[in-house]
Parts: C-alpha cells; sequence; structure tokens
C-alpha cells in the first residue's frame, strides 16, 4: 500500500528525515516510535503535503502511485488520512458541514455519486455511535473551544467518516487521560480490517496496549535505527531510548 | 483606602526636582528670527557654506510650512521671534579635560547626576551634555577613538568630519520635513554625533544630557548616529530644564542611519520641566526622530516620557532593506495639565520586514495622552509582520486617554495586528496588595512599575532603575 | 467653500440652483436654510480632510449629474433581486427615493405609521424629527439636509411592535445620470419594537447614480431597533449613506451592515448617539468588496453617559484591486462612567492589488471604563488551509469555505434565519474560485 524509500527531507534548510524506508501493507498496523525530536512527526507532515517540508531526495509510492507529486487534498482523496497531533480550530465553519464538504470531494474524486442528505445523516449517527463522539460537538465550529480529548476524538470521528485506507495517527494519545485514551483506541480498533492500515506515532508504549501494532519502528535522527514487533515497544518501555542512541552513534562512527 | 482627592492633590502639589537655574556667564542672541540669526549661528560656528546653505534652505521651508492643526488639543501660539536662538556659556573655547569647565557648570550637571567626570564615569557610560545649545564635554573620547569610534558634538564633527556630516545630515528627516525640523534644520546650534565602524560593537552606552537653562530660549538640537555594516551601539538620552513661567520651545532632530546588519538602539528618559499644576510654563517638546533600516538591519526606540508641558514626537524607522527591524516601547506619563501627543510610524518597504510597537500611556490629574501610530505596509513588503499593543491607563476622572492608530496595507501577504485596551487602575489590585500589607503609595508604584515593565525592561540597566524611581516619583499619591 | 471645487465643478452649480428652486418654491425652513450654509462652508470633502483621508471622491464628483431623479416604476427584476427567499415580511418598495404608498404582507400592527418623509416633515406631531439639531454637520448630511425632498418616515408609537420584519428596496434606476439625496426618519416610542431590513439595488452600467442618503434613527426609552442594511447595488452606484441613531435610557439598537461588491463606491457613516444611560448597542458590519470598488465604513459610537453598553466588529474581506477603509471611533465623554465598549476590524486581504486602510480610535475622557479595540490585518491561515486540503477538500473549495467561515461570526449574529441564508447565498456567489496570489 506504501513504500518509502530513501526518503529525506528538510525544513528550512535544516535536515530532519534521513533517509526513510518503510513498506506498509494492507491489514498491517505499524507503530513508529522515538525520542522526541527524532523527526517522526515530521515524516507524517511529508507524507500529508505540508508545504514547509522539502523532500531532498527519495521516493514514496501510495496504492503504486508517486504521493509526493500529489496536492495535499488529492492526497487524502487518494485514502490518506493524517490525524493531526494539534487539530486546527476553525471558528464557524460547522463540523458537519465541513464533512459534508470533505466527504463529497472525496467521492466526487472517486466518481462516486453524493450523498444526500438523508443517507449523511445516517452515515454520519452510526459513525459517532461507533467512536463514541458527543452529538453536541457535531454541530458546533469545526474544534472551536474543544477540550483536547475532544479534538482528538473528532479526529478519530473524521477518520471513520472519510474511511481512508491508510491512517496516520500523529501522536493522538498525547494529551489524553487514561479514559479518552481508551474510547480513542477503541474507535481505531473497530475500524481496523484486512483492507486498511494505520501508521501509529507515539512517545509511549502506553497507547500500544490499546492497539497492538503488527510492527514497531524507532525513528531517531531521520532515520529507522530499529524494526521489530510489539516486544521492541515493551522493551523501549523499560530502557527507554538512551541505548538505542548510543547504538546508532556507533554504528554512525564505524 | 485613602481619599481621591487628598491623593490627587498631591499629585498637583509635587514640585519638580530638576527645577534649579544655573548662574552661569551666556553669550545669548538677541530673540528673532531671520536670515541673519541663520548667518550668526553658523559664523560662530565657523561652518562650511554648504551647511550655511542647507540651513537658509531648511529656512525657507520654515516659513512655507504652518502650524500643524491635526491635533486633538489647542496649541497656543508660538511666537517665533521671541526665542533666542543661540546661548552659549561664555567662557567657551574648546575643553581639553574636564578640569578647565566652568566649575558651576559641573556643579549642575552633578544635581543632574551626569557621571561627566572620568571617575563617576567608571559606571561605563560615555557622556555627551548639552548645556543649552552648545556641547560642553565629551567623557570617554580617548578609548572610543582606539575602536575608530566617533563621539562627539554636532559642531566638532562639522569641522573635523564634514564628509561624514554632508552624506547623511538630513539624509533621514529632510531640511523640509515638517515646520518643526525645518526650524531646527536653520538653527539648529549643537548636538551629539556618533559614527561606529563596520564591525564594531560599542563596548559602552554612549550618552547625551540635555539641558535648557537659560530664559526665553529654545533648544534645537541635533544628533546624527550612523552604524556602519554589522556595527552595534545603544545611545542613551536624558533631558531637564529650570522652572520657567514661559514656555520654552525644544525643537530637536535626530537622524539614525543603520547600515546592512547594523543595530541601533536609541533610549530616551524625557523630564523636561512639565509646568506648573495649572500648566503654567513648561516645555513644549517637538521632536522629530526618525530611522532608516538597510538590509538584516535593526533600530529600536525605547522612550520614558515624564516631563514637558506638550509632548509631541512620533520615532519612527524606515524599514527599506528585506529583514530589518524596528521596534518601539514607550511609557508617557501625563499629569496637571501635561499633554503628551507620541506614537511611532513603521514604514515597510523591503521583503519580511518586522516591526513591534508597545505602547504605555498613563494619565493622572488633568493629563491628556494620546498615542497616535501608523504601520505602512507597501506593496512590495512581502511577508511583512507588525504587532501593536497600546495600553492606556487613567488615575482619576478628569484625565483622558486617546489612540489613534493608523494601519494601511498594500500587500497580501503582511499580516498586522493592533491591540488596545483603556482601564483604570485595579482598585481590587491594589486591595489585595493592601491585605499583603502593602500601602496604596507603594501598592499603585508597583502596579505601574509592572504595568510600565515590557518597556522598562528595554532599557540599558542604569538608566533601567532611574526610569523606575522617576516613574513612582511622578505618580507619587496617585491612588485611584 | 473650496475654491478650486466651486470653480470645477459643475454640480456645485446645479446645488446652488437647486436650493434657490427649493427655496422659491417654500419659504425654505431653518433646518434647510442653516443645513445649506453649512454645506456652502464645508464644500465637498477632499482628502485633506481628516475623515476623508482614504475616500478620493474627486474623480465621482466630475461626473455631469441631474440633480432631479427620473420618476419610474420600479423594474420588476430588480424587486426581484432584493427579495429574500422565505422571508415573512412587510415589504415595500422606494424607487428614487420615492415611495408610492404601496406596501405588502397585510395590514400594518396598530401604532406603526409609515409615510412618505415629504408627508411627515409637514405633520406637526413629527415637527421634533425635522428640526435644526438633526440637520447634520457633516458634508453630505449637510447637504442632504438643504435638498431633500422626499424618503421614508416610520413611526412606532409607545408600546407598539411590528408583528414580523419591515423590508424596504430601494430602488435606483434611470436613463441618465443623476443625483438622489432621500432622506428617512424611523422612530420608535418608548418600549415599541422595529425590526427592518434594507436592500439598496439598482440597475448596472448606465448611467451613473449618485445616492446621498440619510436616515436619522430615534429609540425612545426602552425601545428596540434591529436594522439589517444590505449594499448589493451595481458599479455605476455612488453610495453615501449616513446613519445617525439617538438612544434614549435603556434602549437597544443593532445595526448590521454588508456590502457586497457593485457600487464603485461607498461611503458609510454611521453614528450611534448614546443619549441616556443603561443603552446598549451592536454595529456588526461585512465588507466583501472585489474590482475597483472603494469601500469605506466610518463609524462613531458616542458614549455621552454612564453604564452603556457597546459591541462593534467589522469584518472585510478585499478582493481584486479593491480598497476598503475603515474607521472606528468611540468617544467616552467625561460623565460616562462605567462605560463598556469593545471594537474589533479584522481584515481578509485576498489579492495582491487590493488595499485595506484600518484606523479604530479610541477617545476616553472617564476613568472608570472598560474600552478596546483591536485591528488586525492578515490571510488565511496556512495551518487551516492545510487542515481542510488533509481531509480532501480542494485548495479552491478550502479558500471559500475559510471566507466564509470568517464572514461567519458577522452572518451569524442576524435574528432571521432566512436573511442570513439569502446573505450567506450572496457571499458564496462573491468569492472567486481561485484568488491565490
Amino acid at each position: 500500500m506504501l513504500i518509502i524509500r530513501n526518503l529525506h527531507a528538510e525544513v528550512e534548510d535544516k535536515k530532519i528525515l534521513k533517509g526513510i524506508d518503510l513498506t506498509v501493507n494492507a491489514g498491517e498496523v505499524h507503530a513508529i516510535m522515538g525520542p522526541n525530536g527524532s523527526g517522526k512527526s515530521s515524516l507524517a507532515s511529508v507524507l500529508a503535503g505540508r508545504e514547509n517540508y522539502q523532500v531532498t531526495e527519495g521516493e514514496v509510492l501510495f496504492e503504486g502511485k508517486n504521493l509526493l507529486d500529489m496536492a495535499p487534498e488529492d492526497r487524502a482523496r487518494e485514502g490518506l488520512f493524517l490525524a493531526f497531533q494539534y487539530p486546527i480550530e476553525i471558528p464557524g465553519v460547522s463540523n458537519i458541514n465541513f464533512l459534508k464538504t470533505a466527504l463529497g470531494e472525496i467521492r466526487a474524486y472517486k466518481g462516486q455519486p453524493p450523498l444526500d442528505a438523508k443517507e449523511f445523516l445516517k452515515l454520519s449517527r452510526e459513525k459517532q455511535k461507533l467512536v463514541e463522539f458527543d452529538a453536541n460537538l457535531v454541530n458546533r465550529s469545526l474544534n472551536e473551544g474543544f477540550s483536547g480529548g475532544e479534538k482528538k476524538r473528532n479526529e478519530i470521528f473524521q477518520l471513520a467518516m472519510l474511511e481512508p485506507s491508510l491512517s496516520i495517527l500523529d501522536e493522538t494519545d498525547s494529551g489524553l487521560d487514561i479514559d479518552a485514551l481508551r474510547i480513542v483506541s477503541q474507535g481505531v480498533n473497530k475500524l481496523r480490517s484486512e483492507k486498511n492500515a494505520f501508521i501509529i506515532i507515539t512517545h509511549y508504549q502506553r497507547l500500544l496496549d490499546y492497539i497492538v501494532p503488527d510492527f514497531v519502528h524507532v525513528l531517531y535522527n531521520g532515520r529507522i535505527v530499529k524494526s521489530g514487533t510489539k516486544e521492541l515497544a515493551l522493551e523501549l518501555e523499560e530502557k527507554g531510548y538512551d541505548w538505542l542512541k548510543e547504538e546508532s552513534r556507533e554504528k554512525a562512527t564505524i | 483606602m485613602a481619599n481621591d482627592n487628598e491623593i490627587l492633590d498631591n499629585i498637583a502639589n509635587k514640585e519638580y526636582e530638576f527645577g534649579f537655574v544655573t548662574d552661569i556667564e551666556m553669550d545669548i542672541l538677541p530673540a528673532g528670527l531671520n536670515e541673519q540669526t541663520i548667518r550668526y549661528i553658523s559664523e560662530k560656528k565657523k561652518e562650511p557654506e554648504w551647511l550655511l546653505e542647507w540651513r537658509l534652505k531648511g529656512f525657507q521651508a520654515f516659513r512655507k510650512q504652518k502650524l500643524p492643526e491635526w491635533q486633538n488639543f489647542t496649541l497656543p501660539p508660538i511666537d517665533f521671534q521671541k526665542i533666542s536662538y543661540y546661548a552659549a556659556p561664555r567662557n567657551k573655547k574648546k575643553y581639553n579635560s574636564l578640569d578647565e569647565v566652568d566649575p558651576e557648570l559641573l556643579a549642575t550637571f552633578e544635581k543632574l547626576g551626569i557621571p561627566l567626570s572620568e571617575q563617576k564615569a567608571l559606571a561605563g557610560v560615555a557622556v555627551d551634555a548639552v548645556f543649552d545649545s552648545i556641547s560642553v564635554a565629551t567623557t570617554y573620547k580617548e578609548k572610543l577613538k582606539e575602536l575608530g569610534i566617533i563621539f562627539c558634538s554636532f559642531g566638532e564633527a562639522v569641522q573635523e568630519h564634514p564628509d561624514l556630516v554632508k552624506k547623511y545630515v538630513g539624509s533621514v528627516v529632510p531640511h523640509s520635513d515638517n515646520i518643526f525640523a525645518a526650524l531646527n534644520a536653520a538653527v539648529f546650534s549643537d548636538g551629539s554625533f556618533v559614527y561606529i565602524p563596520k564591525g564594531v560593537r560599542c563596548p559602552m552606552e554612549l550618552s547625551t544630557y540635555f539641558r535648557i537653562n537659560t530664559e526665553n530660549t529654545g533648544q534645537f538640537e541635533r544628533t546624527l548616529i550612523i552604524a556602519d555594516e554589522g556595527s552595534y551601539v545603544s545611545y542613551l538620552e536624558g533631558c531637564t530644564a529650570p522652572m520657567r513661567d514661559e514656555n520654552q520651545l525644544h525643537a530637536a532632530v535626530v537622524e539614525l542611519i543603520a547600515l546592512d546588519n547594523a543595530e541601533i538602539k536609541y533610549s530616551t528618559v524625557q523630564n523636561w520641566y512639565p509646568g506648573d499644576k495649572d500648566g503654567k510654563g513648561g516645555i513644549y517638546n517637538f521632536v522629530t526622530k526618525r530611522g532608516i533600516c538597510k538590509t538584516n538591519a535593526k533600530i529600536s526606540w525605547t522612550q520614558v516620557e515624564t516631563g514637558s508641558a506638550i509632548t509631541w514626537k512620533y520615532p519612527s524607522v524606515i524599514l527599506q532593506g528585506d529583514n530589518s527591524t524596528g521596534e518601539f516601547y514607550s511609557v508617557a506619563v501625563t499629569r496637571n495639565k501635561q499633554i503628551a501627543d507620541t506614537g511611532t510610524k513603521m514604514h515597510h518597504i523591503g521583503r519580511n520586514t518586522r516591526s513591534r510597537i508597545i505602547s504605555k500611556g498613563i494619565s493622572a490629574g488633568h493629563g491628556q495622552n494620546s498615542y497616535r501610530g501608523l504601520v505602512q505596509i507597501g506593496s512590495k513588503a512581502d511577508e511583512a509582520r507588525n504587532f501593536t499593543q497600546c495600553d492606556s491607563l487613567l488615575i482619576g476622572d478628569q484625565c483622558g486617554a486617546h489612540t489613534f492608530p493608523y494601519i494601511e496595507s498594500k500587500n497580501n501577504t503582511a499580516t498586522v495586528e493592533h491591540e488596545a485596551t483603556t482601564s483604570k487602575i485595579g482598585e481590587d489590585q491594589i486591595f489585595y496588595l493592601n491585605q499583603r500589607g502593602i500601602d496604596s503609595e507603594k501598592a499603585v508604584a508597583l502596579i505601574i512599575n509592572g504595568y510600565a515593565r515590557e518597556v522598562l525592561n528595554q532599557l540599558p540597566m542604569e538608566f533601567a532603575v532611574e526610569a523606575q524611581k522617576l516613574l513612582s516619583i511622578t505618580l507619587e499619591g496617585s491612588v485611584g | 467653500m473650496n475654491a478650486l471645487q466651486e470653480h470645477t465643478l459643475p454640480l456645485y452649480g446645479k446645488i446652488v440652483d437647486k436650493y434657490h428652486e427649493l427655496s422659491a418654491k417654500d419659504a425654505p425652513p431653518l433646518a434647510r436654510q442653516s443645513a445649506f450654509h453649512k454645506f456652502q462652508l464645508l464644500g465637498f470633502p477632499t482628502i485633506k480632510n481628516e475623515d476623508w483621508k482614504y475616500t478620493n471622491i474627486t474623480r465621482f464628483l466630475k461626473d455631469e449629474y441631474a440633480l432631479e431623479a427620473p420618476a419610474v416604476n420600479a423594474p420588476a427584476p430588480l424587486v426581484a433581486k432584493a427579495t429574500i427567499p422565505g422571508l415573512e415580511c412587510y415589504r415595500l418598495v422606494l424607487v428614487n427615493g420615492t415611495w408610492n404608498g404601496e406596501a405588502v404582507g397585510g395590514t400594518l400592527p396598530k401604532g406603526i405609521d409609515i409615510r412618505r418623509t415629504s408627508e411627515a416633515a409637514k405633520a406637526p406631531e413629527y415637527a421634533g424629527f425635522f428640526s435644526n439639531e438633526f440637520a447634520g454637520t457633516q458634508h453630505f448630511a449637510a447637504l442632504n439636509a438643504a435638498l431633500y425632498t422626499d424618503g421614508l418616515f416610520i413611526h412606532a408609537a409607545p408600546n407598539a411592535a411590528l408583528d414580523k420584519p419591515l423590508h424596504i428596496i430601494h430602488v435606483y434606476t434611470g436613463d441618465r445620470n443623476f443625483w438622489v439625496q432621500p432622506r428617512h426618519v424611523w422612530a420608535a416610542g418608548r418600549n415599541a419594537e422595529l425590526s427592518i431590513i434594507e436592500s439598496t439595488v439598482s440597475i448596472s452600467g448606465e448611467p451613473f447614480i449618485w445616492v446621498n442618503s440619510f436616515t436619522g434613527i430615534f429609540a425612545h426609552p426602552d425601545a428596540k431597533l434591529d436594522h439589517v442594511n444590505l449594499q448589493i447595488a451595481a458599479e455605476n452606484v455612488r453610495l453615501i449613506s449616513h446613519t445617525s441613531v439617538h438612544q434614549k435610557k435603556q434602549s437597544l439598537y443593532n445595526n448590521y451592515t454588508f456590502t457586497l461588491p457593485g457600487a464603485g463606491l461607498v461611503r458609510n457613516d454611521l453614528q450611534a448617539r448614546l443619549e441616556e444611560d443603561h443603552t446598549e448597542t451592536h454595529l456588526y458590519g461585512l465588507y466583501l468588496t472585489a474590482g475597483d470598488q472603494l469601500v469605506d465604513n466610518h463609524t462613531l459610537v458616542d458614549h455621552q453617559k454612564p453604564h452603556c453598553f457597546s459591541n462593534e466588529l467589522y469584518k472585510g474581506v478585499l478582493l481584486e484591486q479593491s480598497t476598503g477603509v475603515f474607521n472606528g471611533k468611540v468617544y467616552v465623554h467625561r460623565d460616562a462612567q462605567k462605560t463598556n465598549a469593545f471594537q474589533q476590524n479584522n481584515n481578509l486581504v485576498i489579492s495582491k492589488k487590493a488595499t485595506i486602510d484600518s484606523k479604530p480610535e479610541l477617545e476616553i475622557f472617564a476613568d472608570d471604563v472598560k474600552c478596546s479595540h483591536g485591528s488586525t490585518v492578515g490571510q488565511f491561515s496556512e495551518d487551516a488551509l492545510f487542515y481542510l486540503r488533509a481531509r480532501g477538500i480542494g485548495e479552491a473549495s478550502a479558500r471559500a469555505l475559510l471566507i466564509n467561515a470568517f464572514a461567519f461570526d458577522i452572518t451569524d449574529k442576524i435574528k432571521h434565519a432566512p436573511v442570513a441564508d439569502y446573505i450567506n447565498q450572496l457571499i458564496s456567489h462573491h468569492i472567486p474560485v481561485n484568488h491565490a496570489g
């Protein structure tokens, strides 16, 4: 589904990603962990097409197409979804109107007929229930005045509505209390299927207790320095990141 | 809590601390303004022909202009013929060392607390003192000379560095800029001149003290500071004047030139005589201050304005070079019948230029305080940014606070933000401090200083303490 | 009078002639006379007048205008354009400032009196609304007071209320350049309620039509007035609109002014005078400008007495090579303790050639007050744009969505849903598909 080859990227002439290789297949959940500043969120931003990131080398194929050539909206329409670490507040744009527009454009892109009001409402109710999202929030302005937890749940609600094939969760667990974390995780677990895939970016192992990954990668200094299965996350939890930093430094000097 | 009226009376009765007159023999030109006056000044100062011509052009411009009418107060008529345009301590040649300076004059500067003598200059401040119209002493000259820094009186610069003066004088504030700038161009008597060579970081604060002493004189100094590429200088000015029943005119011009990558920091503590509680006497402080920034340069104005009967000044920055920065930090206090109309102009011309304006007005008694500012974004100033915060604090119900910001933008990539608030000093804040054992007097001083903190923080250390004290004294007893 | 204008503007001579013509018919009332002298003193404003610093009208004044407005019927398409779908209302149409006396929507409730200004001015019981005091001291207000002939007079007796809004459609049309000066007076008696929606429409193309309108609004104690002003005239219209509001004790006045692409020159002077205590005033404005439009909103909130509350929010969206001007003044007199006054002006500059001049002002002479103002000039938040695009919304739609969201703060405040929907439609219609750069 997603193939990243030797991806290099920089922001304002600062090298952030220094050669990422990663393959994600349908039905898989990949966790990307790493210390602060290792490039985790940058990877998410590059994949979603944030403009201040310059890709200097490498390629990304998404469903066989060159992802890096696409505008952010086309990436979304192709089925890539980013759950933002800091979802934006947009006063004056109602949540529901926003979703209607987004879904309408994605369907049009795929050549599907638009949903009528009734169908849309039905879908929206269904998904609200699925991810336990408060109906009151649906009718408010987009994320305006939402608590941190409500914003993150809104991201998952949007994920449920737009049904992407690949979802990237960028530190969705940060700032969540244990209840919110449980609700968000359950939402994701319900949405997991053989057809879609997830990349979960997190600093802590905690989230991975709820969303069990198939693979765990450790990102450090712009590179994936170690890959493994969920046991790797436990090891990181226990030993911290320092041993990996040492290891990667040794490698670098050799 | 103390009675409001009583306290307001206290403020009103507070006397001006620096109101003494110094008894020194002076050379005073009789009052009056005509071409002869200008020729006399120029000759007295042994000026080159081009400077006399420039002065005369200034005089022509002055005669063509009218007094401004846009202000929101009534400007009392000014009789330019009743002012003497030149007054200098008689005993004047050129001082080789401080020992030669009239001891009475030195005593005056002592009283003002200026670290004029070399010993006192250990504080690390190089001082140029302008007494009425003439620069009387410049300390620390030798040390600065080693670095190639020129810090001298304007008159001396005209003699010793005519090329620099000729190149830059009037380049930022033209001789015809406005009526007071034109008057200054015609009759300016002295002032300070600073040149910082390429790449030099001036190791100490440079400072000028201005003092108007003689009756019926105006003070028309002119300051020119040139920071060559990659250099840095921090410059301070302070001002006082004796108590007089007559209004005296101070129409100075300051020009700053920050070449590529240079930075100039200009701080003012203005405490001219404000007049008495009925508004009699006091200085009319009509000053034109402007700087120009070339690429990556920065000019920062900081001012603490507590004196003068009427203050009228808008230290401005022309952000001509790409990535240049202009800043304006101001605290202005008015009480009794004082009027302050001050602010800044930020002209964004280059790309990616930045400006920041922080203005704090405090009005007490019958004081009127206006912020008047312009933020102008030209069509080529892509990605320009401005932030303006301008707050007014009112103490008592007879004063006024006014805000007149002008925002003009011709660029769709620019961002301008202006915020302003007006409020009275919080009774609950004072009560809270009372409850913690602080009396109302100190509480007000604390609150005012807190309110002005953002601006005071911009001043060099020695000045910040002085300014803080000045604020507290100025508003002594002003519990609201 | 500025000598230059006097000699170069043919218009000025016509104005003098017109005044004498009006005077010859009837001995001019004192108000008219003093207003004319005022205008003679002031002349037309130039950019040297601080209040007209950013609004140069000289080029508009140079055209030839007749001072007689043609008497014609309202073209049905224009009335249709102004009609608000789904709005339950009383509706009446003024053509070139004159009302033919017809209204649709049923019988007006008791206590609501609507007449032509020309009739009301003669009625002794309404004499107070046409006194010298309200003649106006500004250039165009003075000119209007000197030369007006008609307009719309609305009076709500004490405790009377409109059961549904009154929609006034101003239609301007003709086949030659003309100048028209309608004068309206709307008064709500003690505890009365009025909800008024105004729409200004015009034919497009030729000719040039100059509208110099003046509306005097009087809110007596406890009265409530809701006033929506929709300016959707075409590019050939020059619209100078002065609204002078007088509020008494505990009255409420809400104004919503919308200016959309069209009229080449729009100048709105909205002045609210809070003459007694405990009043409440809300001024909302939205200007969406395009083409060569010059749209200038000048507002004054004059806090004369204590315990009054005012809130002002004006938002601007500037497209193409248009120019927007905002000048908001909050004046707090010495007596007006416990004033709460807020003012905000936000501008979204969409295109490279657009200009915005914003001048929010506070003049405060009382100490126990809470006053603030703010003004911003900016663009879309890039983060917001990216967020929308990352959800699959195309860039053009995302921009349109953000403009609507920006305007939402204003449209949201309108009480009648059909009016808000109608305005949102108008806004969407004018939002360009692509104005990037």
